[in-house]
């Protein structure tokens, strides 16, 4: 059967994430989706910076299916027909008419017009609607409980005309008309998972928005096994855990999974969502000493590191080690509690082994989530490809901007079936300095370069 | 927290302690039982990975003898649920995994194990 033309209408809020977000989950439903009107990738940037996209699925199931889940679908249509006036619009409608023209005998329906970045007087919406009646709908008018939704929207530049005046109605940039076949309902996580509403977070836990478009960059599902090896407070593993995954998690600072309570804090944020049980259990140690018995144990592993901002980014082992001393002698008091060294863990070391570790600890197939901070001047496609390694590829890279740094959310899949050793933890610097080498101490510089550079 | 599944994927990792560091000796347990969903998809997944005879002697120590000491070829339903109740119902929330080579010892509290290396252990 031949694909159908849907209209999806987006949020306009990282428009970055919209299509890797939309891959990850038709790939995690065995579906494909089209995206044939943008072939062109300088096309495709174009294209998610507008709210309205024509792409094709197979399928109104289809459609529903990444409705209930992406968290950046607004709603989806049928699409019938886009233009920059009515008269391309209705032409294009009436040439599409095999497509409505079932409706026709005895469905109920109404109309909805809509202005995107221009309000839409109520006389302006009922002449929309007056000229659509070529269509001959003989079915009731029902505003409360319709068989189908007609939706026609108007998209608008920008909020103010250049020279600061309000919008003439009519004056868009494209009009679009379609039946709607799903309302996005994963927006309504957002919310749910406000981190202000948790029952536990701390300054680093992640925003809602990010940690559920992390939980579909990860596929999560049931059946599915993940792992945090920088927790924290726990973040990522509300989201993943409430669609269906299973979530170890690991930290080399207990007390960021307890809290002050009894019953750790992360346990007592998960109950929340009711997801306590599909925490499989959270350790306390520093990822480059780790008891992990064997590799290829995680479907995903998902982690925001440490950029060592907020929270230093540290590893075990002293700072400086002096030659000439030997080291202090171990417990020297064996009932306080021993808190043993630890050194500052620069950034592009880490994200160098948390690749290569990921590459150990997932199976085949298994994908790495992670978020790289980033220098918005600097940096380049390579600084990424470059922290790679053999069997590890890269699916998706997606920026949310700060201004003068970034955040990027990149997901790599592992697509050997080799075994490799343990990783050592012992990446020293290749030939390319990525412009996230260092990172903690440009943040703090305010991202000014060296004078004379 | 911590439960059996974890346990049998945990070795001890202290510099030089390469072998018979599998598995972690129990101690001073403490036990909680908390249901969880069953999801025989999810234990057949973690099957490949588990060290079947260090599971069934975990098991033994708390008290509970419902796993045959072999694996079985086959797992039908009834086996996949003993499993299960096993893998991820039975939580060890207070008490001490103690390496059977160089003794060291791994301390649970409130259901989560601390495993960070003094500086000695890291070498």
């Amino acid at each position: 059967m031949a694909p159908t033309d849907y209209l999806f209408v987006f949020a306009q809020a990282h428009e970055e994430f919209r299509v890797p977000e939309l891959r990850s989950i038709s790939e995690l439903n065995g579906f494909e989706i089209g995206f044939s009107r943008y072939v062109d990738p300088g096309e495709l940037a174009e294209a998610v910076k507008r709210p309205f996209m024509v792409l094709e699925l197979e399928d109104d199931e289809h459609a529903r299916a990444l409705a209930k889940r992406c968290i950046l679908i607004k709603s989806i249509y049928e699409f019938y027909a886009q233009g920059s006036t009515y008269v391309e619009v209705h032409e294009e409608n009436r040439r599409v008419r095999s497509r409505w023209e079932r409706y026709i005998p005895d469905t109920s329906f109404k109309f909805t017009v809509t202005g995107y970045n221009h309000g839409l007087s109520q006389r302006q919406q009922r002449n929309v609607i007056e000229s659509f009646s070529y269509m001959d709908f003989l079915g009731k008018i029902d505003m409360k409980e319709p068989e189908i939704t007609l939706g026609v929207f108007e998209e608008y530049e920008k909020d103010r005309r250049p020279d600061g005046q309000r919008h003439t109605d009519g004056e868009f940039r494209q009009a679009y008309f379609g039946r709607l076949v799903a309302e996005g309902t994963a927006r309504s996580f957002i919310k749910m998972f406000d981190v202000k509403k948790r029952d536990y977070f701390g300054n680093t836990s992640m925003e809602a928005e990010i940690s559920l478009l992390m939980a579909n960059q990860a596929q999560a599902a049931p059946g599915k096994l993940m792992y945090d090896p920088f927790i924290g407070t726990g973040s990522m593993a509300y989201t993943t855990a409430y669609f269906g995954a299973y979530v170890y998690g690991s930290d080399i600072d207990g007390r960021q999974m307890r809290g002050k309570a009894k019953t750790p804090g992360i346990i007592r944020a998960a109950a929340q969502y009711g997801v306590a049980n599909r925490i499989m259990d959270l350790c306390t140690f520093d990822v480059t000493h780790n008891p992990w018995r064997c590799g290829g144990l995680f479907d995903v592993i998902i982690t925001d590191p440490p950029y060592g901002v907020r929270a230093g980014a540290k590893r075990l082992g002293r700072k400086k080690v002096r030659e000439d001393r030997p080291l202090p002698s171990p417990r020297p008091n064996p009932d306080e509690a021993y808190i043993p060294p630890t050194k500052p863990y620069e950034l592009s070391a880490l994200i160098t082994d948390l690749i290569l570790f990921s590459r150990y600890l997932l199976k085949p197939c298994g994908l790495l989530v992670f978020f790289l901070p980033t220098v918005t001047e600097t940096y380049e496609e390579v600084d990424v490809r470059t922290a790679l390694c053999e069997g590890m590829e890269l699916v998706a890279n997606s920026v949310q901007g700060f201004g003068s740094w970034g955040r990027r959310l990149v997901t790599i899949r592992k697509t050997t079936m080799k075994c490799y050793p343990a990783p050592t933890f012992s990446s020293a610097g290749g030939e390319h300095v990525p412009a996230h080498k260092d990172f903690r101490e440009k943040y703090f510089k305010g991202f000014k370069k060296e004078s004379g550079e | 927290m911590v439960r059996l599944i974890t346990h049998n994927l945990l070795a001890c990792h202290v510099k030089g302690c390469t072998s018979n560091n599998f598995p972690l000796k129990f101690q001073d347990v403490q036990i909680e039982l908390q249901e969880a969903d069953f999801n025989p998809d999810m234990i057949t997944n973690l099957l490949p990975r588990l060290e079947w005879g260090a599971l069934v002697d975990a098991a033994r120590l708390v008290g509970d003898t419902s796993l045959p000491p072999e694996q079985p070829e086959m797992m039908d339903d009834d086996l996949l649920r003993k499993l299960h109740h096993v893998l991820l119902e039975i939580h060890v929330v207070e008490g001490v995994m103690i390496c059977p080579n160089c003794s060291h010892s791994y301390p649970i509290s409130n259901g989560i194990p601390n495993m960070l290396l003094a500086e000695h252990e890291i070498g």
